[in-house]
């Protein structure tokens, strides 16, 4: 029951930020196109490129959207609406992302086009870059709730919001989160206008349809993760759980698609220097900062 | 309790299965994943085995470290595709003896040493992933920190080989 409700909920979410997608690129508000889109490309031709590695060529893209799926099991949207409440929670959904890289690793090397295989090789270098501001800020979030199941988490932030106590966590989670989507200014694996749609660019049909409702699939799960860890999951007044979860992972996403759409794509090499010189001794200086606030807390 | 066993069983298999084809493709690419999967085949294991964090984290950690394997294998082979059915192996014999010598240790440390009695039943998985804590703060902390400088080392070695002399 909570499987079918959990797979209703990532349909619904992904048609929505599909449109959500649509409205900030184009500024237009077209609440059928992602339908009408997503059924042309079920009616084309699904193209397989000359000498590609059709194992890693088709694998790709179900591996993405099982890897969306995978970190969405784990995701509390109500105290008794989770697939699996592991005690690793927190960690599981790291591993279920970390195969988001592998599948666009798979998706750049697999088609045998030179676009692609840039993009996959660039989504690794970026996974070097968002890959600590990932974990290190879920550890801090782990480290206040003593416990790194999520519905723990969650119940841990009935107080205060970990938004408002690990702000400087909140900011890099959530900026590593739109790299792990590679949202803009992220985007450097599709980078459409200059790679072509990179990783994507080689997919058509339904393959490409498989592979963008897995991108979707990853932003909703996504923004569900800033909800649970930072603003409070569920948690909420008047309103029943679950619509709390769907308004807050709402906002999470809507802040994510248009927050890219005012800045440049950033390069690979500057994303690294930014990560690296910047982000990791902020998200240390976060650990340090929960430590103490927590240490002094219990005294 | 049949299917514990079985799933044990069953991941094994697919490990051993992936283990062999990383040797038996001429793409390194696929040499990598094919590594990968074996790794995560692993983690399986340890899910079916109730070790609920160890699982976990070996999904979580084979991934990013097979695809920078994955990188570094088509950095310094000649024919990283294998589209070009050039022969990279080398050194067959003693590459074999020392693979047979490897797994008749592992065989020799599984069956001889005293692993003390057998737990009853698995502890939670909250209590493992505390007990793990414990172990690495305390026991562990220098075998972990040696081979995580050790690794770093190798990381810039490498990558200063790659890049080559610079003015």
């Amino acid at each position: 029951m909570t499987t079918v409700a959990l797979t209703l909920v990532l349909l619904v979410g992904a048609y929505l930020v599909a449109v959500l997608e649509g409205w900030t690129a184009t500024g237009r508000f077209r609440p059928a196109a992602p339908l009408v889109a997503g059924l042309a490309l079920f009616g084309r031709e699904s193209l397989v490129p000359r000498r590609a590695d059709r194992i890693l060529f088709e694998t790709a893209p179900v591996l993405l959207l099982v890897s969306a799926v995978l970190a969405a099991a784990v995701l509390p949207l109500a105290p008794d609406l989770v697939v699996v409440d592991l005690a690793t929670g927190a960690l599981f959904v790291n591993a279920a992302w970390a195969y988001v890289m592998v599948a666009l690793v798979m998706a750049g090397w697999g088609p045998n086009g030179a676009y692609a295989m840039v993009a996959g090789w660039r989504f690794l270098g970026q996974l070097v870059a968002y890959a600590m501001l990932i974990v290190m800020p879920i550890a801090t979030v782990g480290m206040r709730a003593e416990s790194l199941a999520m519905t723990a988490i969650v119940r841990s932030q009935e107080s205060w919001w970990n938004a408002a106590t690990q702000p400087l966590g909140f900011v890099l989670f959530l900026l590593a989160a739109m790299a792990v989507a590679f949202l803009p200014p992220f985007d450097l694996p599709t980078a459409p206008g200059e790679l072509a749609e990179g990783v994507a660019g080689e997919y058509t049909g339904v393959r490409l349809a498989v592979f963008r409702l897995a991108r979707l699939v990853l932003v909703v799960t996504l923004a569900a993760a800033v909800a649970v860890f930072y603003l409070g999951g569920w948690l909420g007044p008047g309103l029943p759980p679950w619509v709390w979860s769907a308004v807050k992972t709402l906002a999470v996403a809507a802040a994510m698609l248009g927050a890219g759409r005012f800045v440049p794509r950033i390069r690979t090499e500057h994303l690294l220097e930014w990560t690296w010189k910047l982000g990791i001794p902020l998200a240390l200086m976060n650990i340090l900062w929960v430590a103490l606030t927590l240490w002094l807390g219990d005294r | 309790m049949i299917w514990q066993p079985l799933a044990v069983a069953f991941f094994g298999g697919i490990a051993v299965w992936f283990g062999v084809a990383v040797f038996r493709t001429r793409s390194m690419v696929r040499s990598a994943l094919s590594l990968l999967a074996s790794m995560a085949a692993i983690g399986g294991m340890f899910l079916a085995m109730e070790a609920e964090f160890l699982g976990v984290l070996q999904l979580m950690m084979m991934a990013t470290e097979m695809a920078i394997m994955a990188v570094f294998m088509v950095m310094y082979m000649m024919d990283p595709g294998g589209l070009g059915q050039m022969d990279m192996s080398h050194q067959k014999r003693s590459s074999l003896a020392a693979g047979a010598l490897g797994g008749l240790a592992a065989l020799g440390v599984a069956l001889l040493v005293d692993w003390g009695p057998i737990a009853p039943a698995a502890p939670t998985a909250g209590e493992q992933t505390r007990a793990l804590g414990i172990e690495m703060m305390t026991r562990s902390l220098m075998i972990f920190e040696t081979a995580a400088v050790t690794i770093l080392v190798a990381m810039i070695a490498a990558v200063a080989v790659a890049i080559g002399r610079r003015r």
